[in-house]
């Protein structure tokens, strides 16, 4: 029983995006029995962990009895002075809000216990993502440019500076946000990944009509890089068959290299054949659920099918 | 007179019950009080205020740009170490930008490094103490009388140490009194300790004492007393000039790359 959840709690986080509200909802079924039983009473630092994932999966699916349960326990264990405990508090109090005032009156209680005690940073970043629900952007940003200029190793910040400036269109920022965060793990392909799509949307949407060849050059690198960290990404090659496809049709490339930073047409189209053949093989081998090949994420398989489809559709009529 | 190749004395097979076992098992015990006490003594980490915390981690922030330079394009590389030069040449992220030009704190008057040292002594006192008192205490009750053949053969010099109490000229350097059997459950209790206490216990010496000697300057102590920040910034500054100097970005030529590899 505990050692169920546990063992599905040390694999993903609930918050993650890779968790079905499918299995959300079967998690937080299992959650009332748990809670009597008497491995719920034991003191180490598994039970509480599985305490704090078993709070968010119980709100996720609107348990909030079981939550608040959970809620009580860890504060009578941790105290209710103990900045992960408030922190968690927040979140509860924020999901079984009613109404948008309760939400402000919430807002206020956060931005008072931070003119206490500065530091607090759980409580930060609660006001942060309060402040983006509630629709204040700037404030938002402001509160978090802050929060890196005090904390600048937390990658957490970074990661959520950079989509709140990419939601904002201010993509050079976004990217400044991601790199901060490769400096910290230069092994991180999915970061590698993400600046790859922050480029390439930047360069469908410049301003003025500049050239984009160079900026897809740059998103297709990163999606490079992500490959070469990570063989069988399947995000990465996505990505690669989405912008090669693109450099191809408005980019301007030479048929010689001239410098290092640019590309020719034929390692263009070498790249596209590459990705369209591994993403093939990827989104045939996880269809069939064949051994090794069943850790890709179900929707993200057929997004990738549905690009090769598609791309086969233009590329019949020629 | 016997000679060193085949002395044997008849021992009484109770000695062994009466003797070798309690020693044993006070020491065990000792160690696992040892261990909770440790743990009960230690002051819980002061919460470091806002200044301290912006001070260090920038620094670290300096040290990653440094190390993973070659991953981002040259002309982030420059922009942030431009910043970053000039943030810590200027002093922008000290703590007390007064104190730049004066010795560091003194561990005596600095409340952060006492707590530190506090901890280190209360440590060591906890050995210290329970050593004694069991030396003590075998010396009193088991002294005068060998107990014990140890199964490897040693110099002469070793008789006084390992034979305390038992006065002879011939007898074996191997025969060892009751306190050697105290030193060498001192080092191989240790296996003991792991299994019952888990593999971070207070009882095991040995392993505090490799800690203190290679405690080279880790991140744990690189703002602990008697460290100057401005001095560390500046540092850093002068590493990041060099460092900017040499990049080979990552990827470049990484589409010749993948096309050989995959």
């Amino acid at each position: 029983m505990a050692s169920a959840l546990l063992s599905y709690f040390s694999q993903r986080s609930p918050s993650s995006s890779h968790t079905t509200p499918a299995t959300i909802l079967s998690l937080a079924q299992h959650a009332p029995s748990f809670l009597s039983s008497p491995a719920a009473a034991r003191d180490t630092p598994e039970t509480w962990l599985l305490y704090e994932n078993l709070l968010l999966v119980c709100l996720r699916s609107q348990d909030d009895s079981s939550a608040r349960l959970c809620l009580q326990r860890l504060s009578d264990r941790f105290g209710a002075a103990n900045e992960r405990v408030m922190a968690l508090a927040g979140l509860f109090d924020e999901a079984t809000a009613g109404s948008r005032a309760d939400l402000e009156a919430i807002l206020k209680r956060y931005e008072e216990i931070l003119a206490e005690d500065p530091t607090n940073t759980p409580i930060h970043k609660r006001l942060i993502s309060l402040l983006t629900h509630l629709n204040y952007p700037h404030r938002a940003i402001s509160n978090l440019t802050t929060l890196v200029s005090n904390n600048p190793t937390d990658a957490e910040s970074w990661a959520e500076l950079s989509s709140l400036y990419f939601q904002q269109g201010l993509y050079p920022q976004s990217i400044f946000c991601l790199e901060e965060i490769i400096l910290m793990y230069p092994n991180a392909y999915n970061i590698f990944a993400r600046l790859g799509e922050v480029t390439y949307v930047h360069a469908n949407n410049s301003k003025d009509n500049k050239d984009p060849t160079q900026t897809l050059t740059d998103s297709l690198k990163y999606y490079l890089r992500s490959i070469e960290l990570c063989d069988d990404y399947l995000r990465g090659y996505y990505g690669t068959l989405v912008v090669t496809g693109k450099l191809l049709q408005v980019g301007k490339l030479a048929a010689v290299q001239d410098d290092d930073k640019s590309m020719t047409k034929g390692k263009v189209e070498k790249l596209q054949q590459l990705a369209t053949r591994k993403l093939a093989e990827i989104v045939r081998r996880a269809k069939r659920k064949e051994k090794g090949w069943e850790g890709y994420a179900e929707a993200e398989v057929q997004a990738a099918a549905k690009l090769l489809e598609e791309i086969q559709g233009e590329q019949a009529p020629k | 007179m016997a000679q060193p190749q085949g002395q044997m004395i008849l021992r009484d097979p109770a000695l062994f019950y009466w003797i070798l076992i309690p020693i044993t098992v006070v020491m065990i015990l000792t160690g696992i009080l040892r261990h909770y006490a440790t743990i009960l003594l230690q002051s819980t980490p002061k919460k470091q205020d806002l200044k301290s915390i912006r001070e260090q981690r920038n620094l670290l922030r300096g040290i990653h740009l440094r190390t993973n330079s070659h991953h981002i394009p040259l002309s982030s590389l420059l922009h942030r170490k431009n910043y970053l030069v000039n943030a810590y040449q200027s002093g922008a992220f000290l703590k007390n930008p007064e104190a730049a030009g004066q010795p560091p704190a003194n561990p005596m008057s600095d409340p952060a490094g006492m707590d530190q040292m506090m901890n280190m002594v209360k440590g060591n006192m906890a050995m210290i103490v329970p050593q004694t008192l069991i030396m003590g205490w075998i010396n009193a009750f088991f002294s005068g009388f060998v107990i014990l053949k140890l199964p490897f053969p040693l110099t002469i010099r070793f008789k006084s140490m390992l034979q305390t109490g038992v006065n002879t000229r011939d007898l074996d350097v191997r025969w060892v009194s009751s306190l050697s059997w105290y030193f060498l459950n001192l080092f191989g209790l240790r296996p003991v300790f792991t299994f019952l206490l888990g593999n971070d216990n207070a009882a095991d010496q040995m392993a505090q004492q490799m800690q203190q000697m290679n405690n080279t300057s880790a991140t744990a102590n690189m703002f602990g007393p008697g460290q100057d920040p401005n001095k560390m910034f500046l540092a850093e500054a002068e590493n990041l000039e060099v460092a900017a100097g040499q990049h080979e970005y990552v990827l470049d030529g990484i589409e010749d790359r993948i096309l050989v590899g995959l």
